[in-house]
């Protein structure tokens, strides 16, 4: 592979997603996002491509797992991380030819996941007004963080309207999980 | 666990050690900001109420709601006992010859009593906390809402002796399971989840990055907190240090079905001990899990509660959570310097 000295060489930006990549795989990451809001979950689709092949798939765990942290970026970081070691292939030479593809902006810990993992780049739908960690709350993305990874490129606006649909119909619903909200006198 | 008590020998309970001080807001904690003003001294008392009703009527200072109007002069021998505020600088943008008249419209406030204006700066923020209050107050005299709590924490007076103690023993049981992690060739970082109510020790962990590069201590401590609810991900069997304890339910006290009752949901109410302060990302996981408080020995370089980030009092964010710092703040720095050790002899190596 031969992924050991290009650590400076490869600059983040250099992996380039076409508009072709961009359609096809948000195309995937819309219909898992579909199946999704019809099982009841979360409606996020999210696919990581290493050279042209699916290295790691997400949904939102955190309900079956109690673990807040299970959302569809970390699941799909972990199966990424999974592949490589079955496939006998370095990490990190993995992850900086790896983009993310996903429906909603990642929030703030995904967003600096990735940067941990040296992600170059990530192409989302709408934007994460909640939790949103590439410039809807923070910008982790470009953030001046050295001892976090490395900054990666965002493309956004990929069929945000559709992906904004799908949360407003699923935060209609309610989080059976969730303690009892006070009521709130407003 | 003997040895690490023995290499801190002396600190077991030796709680004055240290001193855990509030981690607060941008807004809580940045320099008073000044904003001009027209003052003008008040030369016959008898005219104040007059002139104080009229002037808010026509220079109501909406922005301004903490100031009050008018001040003592505190210098002796001054000719004249208080000062009034006119109005913004901003207010009368055209003026260049400042004199009271032009300042006044002389239908709506007449301008007897009132000596010529000069030029002042006030607060533009109310004062958030007891040194921002004192700060202000220099310039212009302020209302102060005080949180009494924060004023004690900013003395570093929040935790009394027993609360200290508890607090040191915890960090300890953190500080050694970052130890036992540094043994194992991972960061030397760790965590302890505790059940403030229950005073009781739900997780331990320490950094396993060593196997997942996403393992910090705070991660792996969260996934325990899971799987002490029956739930997690992740197996950390190998490691003997990273343990969890299933949460004692307090059933007997509380009806199943009553108001909060004992079930526990994520980390709700639970504080983090940890040893460095959280990244970016398991600062946010902290949010994600609604946690109660954190509490950190040593800051860090890219740290999110306090050095690079506040995600503990975001704005925009739907959970916030009270963050101390210094807690057994020297035994964590130390165990920076392992890790910066360990550092410097793997870039020998290359």
């Amino acid at each position: 592979m031969g992924t050991d000295k290009g650590g400076t060489a490869v600059s983040e930006g250099s992996l380039s997603v076409s508009d072709g990549d961009i359609e096809r795989w948000m195309t995937c990451a819309f219909e898992m996002a579909a199946d999704a809001l019809k099982g009841g979950e979360v409606p996020v689709g999210c696919l990581m491509v290493y050279e042209n092949q699916v290295v790691g798939k997400g949904r939102n765990e955190v309900n079956e797992t109690k673990n807040a942290t299970r959302h569809a970026e970390m699941v799909a970081l972990d199966q990424l991380l999974d592949w490589c070691h079955h496939s006998d292939l370095d990490v990190k030479g993995v992850c900086k030819r790896t983009a993310l593809y996903v429906t909603v902006e990642p929030c703030i810990m995904c967003a600096a996941a990735l940067r941990l993992l040296n992600i170059p780049v990530v192409v989302f739908g709408c934007r994460n007004e909640r939790f949103g960690g590439c410039g809807s709350v923070l910008d982790v993305s470009s953030a001046g963080l050295p001892q976090t990874g490395s900054p990666f490129r965002c493309v956004s606006g990929h069929r945000a309207d559709e992906a904004v649909e799908m949360l407003k119909t699923f935060y209609k619903q309610e989080n059976p999980n969730a303690p009892k909200p006070k009521p709130r006198r407003d | 666990m003997e040895p690490q008590t023995k290499r801190w020998k002396g600190s077991e309970c030796d709680t004055d050690s240290w001193v855990a001080y509030p981690v607060l807001s941008d807004e809580q904690s940045q320099d008073v900001e000044l904003i001009e003003a027209f003052a003008a001294p008040i030369v016959n008392k008898k005219e104040t109420s007059r002139l104080v009703r009229e002037l808010s009527s026509h220079y109501p200072l909406n922005s301004l709601q903490h100031i009050k109007r008018v001040r003592a002069v505190k210098a002796k021998g001054s000719p004249h006992p208080l000062e009034v505020l006119v109005c913004l600088v901003s207010d009368a943008p055209d003026m260049t010859v400042v004199d009271i008249k032009s300042l006044l419209p002389s239908d709506k406030v007449k301008p007897e009593g009132l000596g010529e204006p000069f030029v002042v700066k006030v607060p533009a923020r109310p004062p958030l906390t007891r040194p921002q209050f004192e700060l202000a107050s220099k310039h212009w005299p302020t209302s102060f809402h005080e949180d009494k709590q924060v004023t004690v924490a900013l003395k570093g007076e929040l935790f009394g002796p027993a609360q200290k103690s508890m607090m040191h023993t915890y960090m300890m049981s953190a500080v050694a399971a970052a130890r036992a992690g540094h043994e194992l060739g991972m960061e030397a970082v760790g965590a302890v989840v505790v059940d403030p109510v229950m005073e009781r020790v739900i997780a331990v962990g320490h950094d396993c990055r060593g196997d997942h590069p996403l393992h910090h201590a705070v991660m792996v401590c969260i996934d325990l907190v899971a799987q002490s609810q029956g739930g997690g991900c992740y197996s950390f069997d190998k490691y003997p240090t990273c343990t969890f304890t299933a949460p004692t339910l307090a059933t007997t006290e509380n009806p199943p079905d009553s108001e909060g009752s004992s079930q526990p949901y994520i980390c709700t109410r639970y504080d983090f001990y940890v040893t460095r302060e959280p990244c970016v990302m398991c600062a946010m996981a902290l949010v994600h899990s609604r946690v109660g408080r954190v509490f950190y020995g040593a800051a860090s370089a890219d740290g999110a509660l306090g050095t690079k980030f506040k995600i503990h009092s975001q704005k925009d964010l739907n959970h916030r959570f009270e963050v101390y710092k210094g807690v057994l703040g020297e035994q964590c720095e130390d165990l920076s310097s392992l890790d910066q050790t360990k550092r410097n002899s793997l870039q020998e190596k290359r």
